[in-house]
């Protein structure tokens, strides 16, 4: 079977084909597309051999609902509310996004997903149990809707109070909106995810209302192309749960999608982690303007606390892989900011004007001039020769930083480097030290352009014992896409105490759950045996509002089960946060079940046929690192052709590695080794 | 006769010296993103592990950690500006108490304190600070403050005790005691604190929450100086304070030398029969001075001693203050971000009469403060606005603060409900609607919560509309809550801005003041804005009405495309649109008349020009 990942980026398309017969393993890197991102797909597939036409599984990830978000490029969006609550999504949580500002931009209001005057309230009203208190006014749905076709919207968000207890209001004023105007595009909040906590459940739905038409028209487009360039394959689209779903599932909830490229990433970096025969990973994606970061453990991916996830200012109420993005990449500029502080990013230089060592007209000296300053990125074997890049002009720019602060052009250079890496580890301790979790258990799993050129460096001050750069760390987030299954999340609130816990409703509404999830799986065409299913539930101690996810038995629940498993909970939140209150009453909030099926997958492949090591050999030169002292100090180091390293190879630091798609550095002190799996094994 | 002058007092602090051992820029940066990161953990732990809204929800707490001087060396930014900036002076606080009584820290102690006359920012802001030891010495303090539901006061909740006659009224007073001692918990202590503090399964959860989150703190520190080195660490912080004052002085600098006043009133008590509890004055007078500022208050109302309005001078008054200016000076937006620690405050100076409301003394009441602080707020904004127009806002809406409690099965039940204010327009801009304003920043609790765990229904929550201050920037919208009650209640209420409309600025026009109506049996009754321990029966509403913002700049000048905006949003009506704004709008096509637009603007102009001469 012959299976495609293609990881469309904001740059690049990125194109993996893999034949899971014969083990043939084809990557391809072109240039996205963005006014029309289906071009780039296909000439991506193309590119890889004319036989990959023919794949007939093909796994996407897109930006296309992010980018539409982050530039606020969306469809005209109405709601329709409970009457006295049309502000909801305006007022918000009341709080200031900035603390100490009087000029701050408030994303909800200045930017706002949908306009007041298109927020149409209707007479109805749910109990906090989900009993009808006010019935639901049907004619007023139908005015409201008939009001908004008018007003030229396309999309409609249906938002209750209380519905996340019971959606029969907004399903019937959904029916209700899809008679009178047909063709619009319809979310209920209750069906994207039904959590209590309502300005953030009605801004996800607005933010699925508002990318929904875009995202809805691509894929049908895409389709089209796909049928016009006789590609046939099955086609999957990757989700922020780190699972992938069906174009009809991606066109319904497209909000799903918010973090699907960055998602692909982790689970390349698990994937070949776990390949390698290790289960605590940190995933580490360096590319020119951001890091994004990634936990694995035992327990698998880490997911983000729904209630911590904000994209662009607006808050997302739905399941997703936890990936911290920092502002920390080849392109991070380093300055002096008015009170004499040395500041190394957020700021990117980007693609223009770019490091100042592009000659583009950048002037501010960036990460990637740092490093050739310090001898590790080699102005003739840029992006492997491709680019051409001038090493003085980095020199001058990092010189006049240098002199602000009293400091040589090398320790200037070195500086950079040294809190661009301090800010990324400050983010991985947020996800690791501060969650309970020794970073000196883990594997860093570095890739992207830029990530395996810091990755040793990060290893260290966090305390790693190892970095694993994968073959391709370019493409690695497309290969990500191949190791995925289709994956369901269903939630349902119960805020039961552990007093009086009732098994029966919870193995009922269990029971319901799986079988609406199984009942998706089967649409999607998945085979019974190809079905898993994960129970858990979302617990605090009463009072609290924070939940923690707790697993728990996907058999019949039984008195001993419960008790076992409020017992995990005080463990959880021990782990969690350093401190347990047991003996305090405890509420279970949600249960959840998580429904994968299975998906063909990409295949243990052969490593690239490297030569020997002398093969491998380029020249030598003057790589500077901290010396004993402390001091900057020059290392005569070998660089290698990365790709003609044969399996079993050993490397002692200094040493660079060189590849087209990204440079490896291997420090002094450390030693690298070519894994079976063609993978590269860094103990730092 | 010759007649005595007031006392004054004085809060400022000299210039940050170089730090003993010179520290490279890499260093600092390091170790200054570390700091920032500690923070981060202990507030966020803090407030997943809390029990109650007001910490969870609504954020209204408070984490930093100090030097062995008791200074502020970083601060955690989740949590709300009034929480953080009183720190060090909670400190000072202990430091003087420990003083008195020749107490020393011991290593495992946990010291509980709340007292607004020792630095706190008013009682229900209870403070937990860690001492940390580190081979052997006290290098350090890991402090978190938190706004408990329940202190004990003389009625129900910690908000709303406006008639508090004096401290004792208020409830509970912790002044620098030992909950732990040399890591023994004190179960005397925590024996008081349960029988005496309403719904205290809750309120003592939280301060457990607080304690194990100070001790979190105090690890990360104590970690961090075991890998730079002690000396290194403190280097570093003395640094980051001496960059933090570097860049406030750098602003204050740039401003014009001068003196520059404003005034602003509280409502005070309205339904009070004497005067002198009514429409008291808040007066500021800035003095900039090379980089040095002073902000006066002489003049400010004398205190009233016997109610809870009076603002501790330091905790309430000095904080106000410091989070206003730099919110100006070193806005966020605009300006890259600067540290919050005991560095930053350095070149202000603040001077306030002894006995004034900005400056009471003991046992004068202080636990309802904090609207009387927005007002100090709202004034030296005023004050400055001339020199710096470009980043100030108008008028601020101010906001209201409500407990709800009852009794079930022999418990209490208190939740406390904070609803928001508005921000007058700016240049460029117009005012932020129904939000936290000034020197606090805390969130509103989801409705969801609220109907699921309590006695309460909010029937309706919303813009209030088309009352705005007009301007060509406009002042920003407030909101209207209610809140209904599905069984008998008790409720106190503190809020302001009912007699005072917030100000218009640079042309603009006034905002208008807020209200609170209680709806009962078809009946509204207009409340003022403080009241203390009213019951509601089951049904009734208690209706909440920020006031809305100062508009900014004259609003014949206003786009009229932003009119027509706000006509079809229903932010403000096609007669507003008319006759404050000038500008014809039909209804019908949703479009500008342009022409009518012009010729009622000309003729409004002509109108105002005749009405000034």
């Amino acid at each position: 079977m012959k299976l495609a990942g293609v990881d469309v980026g904001g740059t690049f398309t990125d194109v993996i084909v893999v034949d899971t017969d014969s083990k043939a393993v084809k990557i391809h890197k072109v240039p996205s597309t963005p006014d029309d991102a289906s071009e780039g797909l296909i000439d991506g597939l193309r590119s890889a051999g004319d036989d990959s036409m023919g794949v007939e599984f093909l796994a996407h990830g897109t930006t296309i609902a992010t980018n539409s978000l982050l530039q606020y490029d969306g469809a005209q969006v109405g709601m329709i509310t409970t009457r006295g609550y049309r502000d909801v999504l305006h007022i918000a949580r009341h709080q200031r996004p900035l603390h100490y500002s009087i000029q701050m931009e408030v994303p909800w209001q200045d930017r706002a997903l949908i306009k007041r005057r298109h927020r149409k309230v209707v007479t109805e009203r749910l109990g906090p149990k989900g009993e009808v208190v006010t019935p639901l006014e049907e004619e007023e749905v139908a005015t409201a809707a008939r009001e908004l076709k008018e007003a030229g919207v396309s999309s409609i968000v249906i938002g209750f109070l209380n519905s996340y207890r019971n959606p029969e209001h907004e399903e019937r004023a959904r029916s209700i909106v899809e008679e009178v105007y047909p063709g619009a595009f319809v979310t209920t909040s209750s069906s994207l995810f039904p959590q209590f906590r309502e300005y953030e459940r009605f801004t996800s739905a607005a933010i699925n209302g508002f990318v929904g038409l875009k995202v809805r028209n691509y894929l049908v487009h895409l389709r089209e192309r796909m049928q016009d360039q006789g590609v046939k394959a099955e086609l999957r689209l990757m989700r922020s749960n780190g699972g992938v779903a069906t174009e009809e599932f991606a066109a319904r909830y497209p909000a799903t999608l918010l973090l699907s490229g960055p998602a692909a990433g982790v689970l390349a970096g698990a994937h070949i982690g776990n390949a390698c025969g290790r289960d605590r990973l940190i995933t580490f994606d360096m590319g020119g303007t951001s890091a994004d970061i990634g936990i694995v453990t035992p327990r698998g991916i880490s997911e983000a606390t729904a209630r911590d996830t904000w994209i662009a200012g607006y808050p997302v109420l739905i399941p997703m892989i936890d990936v911290h993005t920092v502002g920390a990449g080849g392109g991070s500029v380093a300055y002096t900011d008015p009170g004499g502080a040395f500041r190394v990013g957020p700021r990117s230089a980007g693609a223009r004007p770019g490091p100042a060592s592009y000659g583009l007209g950048g002037t501010e000296p960036t990460v990637t001039d740092a490093n050739l300053v310090l001898g590790r990125l080699r102005a003739d074997h840029f992006l492997g020769g491709a680019m051409q890049v001038k090493r003085d002009l980095a020199e001058n720019a990092v010189a006049q930083l240098g002199s602000r602060l009293g400091l040589s052009t090398l320790d200037a250079a070195a500086g950079i480097i040294t809190l661009v890496n301090h800010n990324m580890a400050n983010a991985v301790r947020s996800r690791t030290i501060q969650k309970g979790h020794d970073p000196r258990q883990f594997t860093l799993v570095a890739f992207g352009g830029a990530g395996p050129l810091h990755a040793a460096d990060l290893a260290r001050s966090l305390g790693v014992p190892e970095v694993i750069v994968p073959n391709y760390p370019g493409i690695t987030s497309a290969m990500g896409l191949l190791t995925t299954d289709l994956k369901y999340d269903l939630i349902q609130n119960e805020f039961m105490l552990d007093g009086d816990a009732d098994l029966d409703r919870l193995n009922r509404d269990f029971k319901r759950l799986d079988a609406e999830a199984r009942a998706q799986l089967q649409r999607d065409g998945v085979p019974e045996t190809s079905v898993q299913i994960l129970h858990a539930a979302d617990c605090r101690y009463v009072g609290q509002g924070y939940e923690l996810r707790v697993p728990m038995p996907t058999t019949e629940l039984t008195a001993g089960g419960i008790k076992k498993f409020w017992d995990d909970f005080n463990r959880l939140h021990e782990d969690e946060y350093g401190h347990a209150f047991p003996g305090n009453p405890i509420e279970l909030v949600n249960i959840r079940v998580v429904a994968t099926g299975r998906l063909p997958k990409m295949p243990e492949v052969p490593p690239p046929s490297g030569g020997n090591l002398e093969d491998a050999q380029l020249d030598t030169a003057d790589v500077y690192f901290a010396g004993e002292d402390g001091k900057q100090k020059a290392y005569r180091s070998q660089f290698y052709e990365r790709t003609r390293l044969p399996v079993g190879a050993k490397i002692e630091g200094p040493a660079v590695l060189l590849q087209v798609d990204s440079t490896t550095l291997v420090p002094p002190g450390a030693t690298a080794e070519v894994l079976k799996t063609g993978d590269l094994l860094i103990k730092v | 006769m010759a007649i005595a002058a007031p006392e004054v007092d004085v809060i400022e602090f000299e210039r940050g010296k170089p730090p003993a051992k010179p520290i490279d820029p890499i260093t600092a940066r390091v170790i200054a993103g570390a700091l920032d990161s500690i923070a981060l953990e202990v507030g966020h732990k803090l407030t997943r592990m809390s029990y109650s809204s007001i910490i969870r929800e609504s954020e209204d707490f408070g984490v930093a950690l100090l030097d062995a001087k008791g200074r502020q060396i970083c601060e955690c930014s989740l949590s709300t500006p009034l929480q953080l900036g009183p720190i060090p002076g909670y400190m000072q606080g202990i430091f003087r108490l420990f003083k008195e009584r020749g107490d020393s820290f011991e290593e495992g102690d946990v010291i509980i304190h709340n007292s607004p006359y020792h630095g706190a920012s008013h009682g229900p802001d209870v403070g937990f600070c860690v001492p940390i030891f580190y081979k052997g010495e006290v290098v350090g303090f890991s402090f978190t403050t938190a706004h408990h539901l329940d202190v004990g006061s003389m009625s129900p909740g910690s908000c709303g005790i406006v008639d508090a006659v004096d401290a004792y009224a208020e409830g509970i007073q912790l002044k620098a005691i030992k909950c732990y001692e040399r890591g023994k918990k004190n179960e005397a202590v925590w024996r008081m604190l349960r029988d005496n503090i309403r719904a205290s399964d809750m309120v003592v959860g939280d301060m457990e929450a607080q304690v194990a989150a100070c001790q979190i703190g105090a690890q990360r520190y104590a970690e961090l100086l075991d890998q730079y080195g002690r000396d290194t660490v403190e280097a570093a912080t003395e640094e980051l304070m001496n960059y933090s004052e570097r860049m406030m002085r750098q602003q204050i600098e740039a401003l014009p030398d001068g003196t520059y006043s404003a005034e602003g009133h509280i409502d005070g008590f309205a339904d009070d029969p004497d005067p002198s509890k009514r429409d008291q004055v808040i007066k500021v007078t800035v003095t900039v001075d090379g980089g040095t500022m002073t902000v006066d208050l002489t003049g400010t109302a004398p205190q009233v001693a016997d109610r809870a309005i009076n603002m501790p001078f330091v905790g309430t008054v000095d904080i106000a203050i410091y989070v206003t200016l730099r919110s100006i000076l070193l806005d966020q937006a605009t300006h890259e971000y600067v540290p919050q620690n005991s560095g930053i405050v350095r070149p202000i100076r603040i001077v306030a009469e002894r006995g004034s409301l900005a400056n009471p003394t003991f046992p004068s009441a202080t636990i309802a403060r904090f609207c009387a602080g927005n007002i100090v707020a709202d004034t030296l904004m005023r004050a400055l606005a001339p020199i710096c127009p470009d980043r100030v806002a108008a008028g601020m809406a101010n906001m209201k603060v409500i407990a709800y409690s009852g009794v079930v099965n022999q418990n209490y039940w208190v939740y406390m409900d904070i609803t928001e204010g508005a921000y007058g327009g700016r240049l460029g801009k117009d005012g932020v609607d129904a939000v936290d304003v000034l020197y606090a920043n805390t969130r509103n609790n989801p409705i969801e919560d609220i109907e699921a765990h309590y006695p309460l229904r909010i029937s309706r929550y919303e813009l209030r509309t088309d009352k705005s201050g007009a301007g060509k920037w406009r002042g920003g919208n407030g909101s209207i809550r209610d809140m209904q009650f599905l069984g008998r209640a008790h409720m106190s209420l503190e809020g302001d801005g009912h007699r005072h409309a917030p100000k218009g600025g640079f042309g603009g026009y006034d905002g208008t003041p807020g209200d609170v109506v209680l709806i009962s049996a078809g009946k509204e009754q207009h409340l003022p804005s403080k009241f203390q321990s009213r019951w509601a029966e089951a049904g009734d509403i208690i209706r909440t009405v920020s006031p809305c913002g100062g508009g900014y700049g004259d609003p014949l000048e206003r786009d009229p495309k932003r009119v027509l905006d706000d006509v079809l949003d229903e932010m403000i009506s096609p007669e507003s649109a008319r006759t404050l704004y000038g500008v014809v709008v039909d209804i019908e096509s949703k479009t500008i008349d342009h022409r009518g637009t012009q010729e009622l603007r000309a003729a409004m102009s002509k109108q105002a020009v005749a009405g000034k001469a």
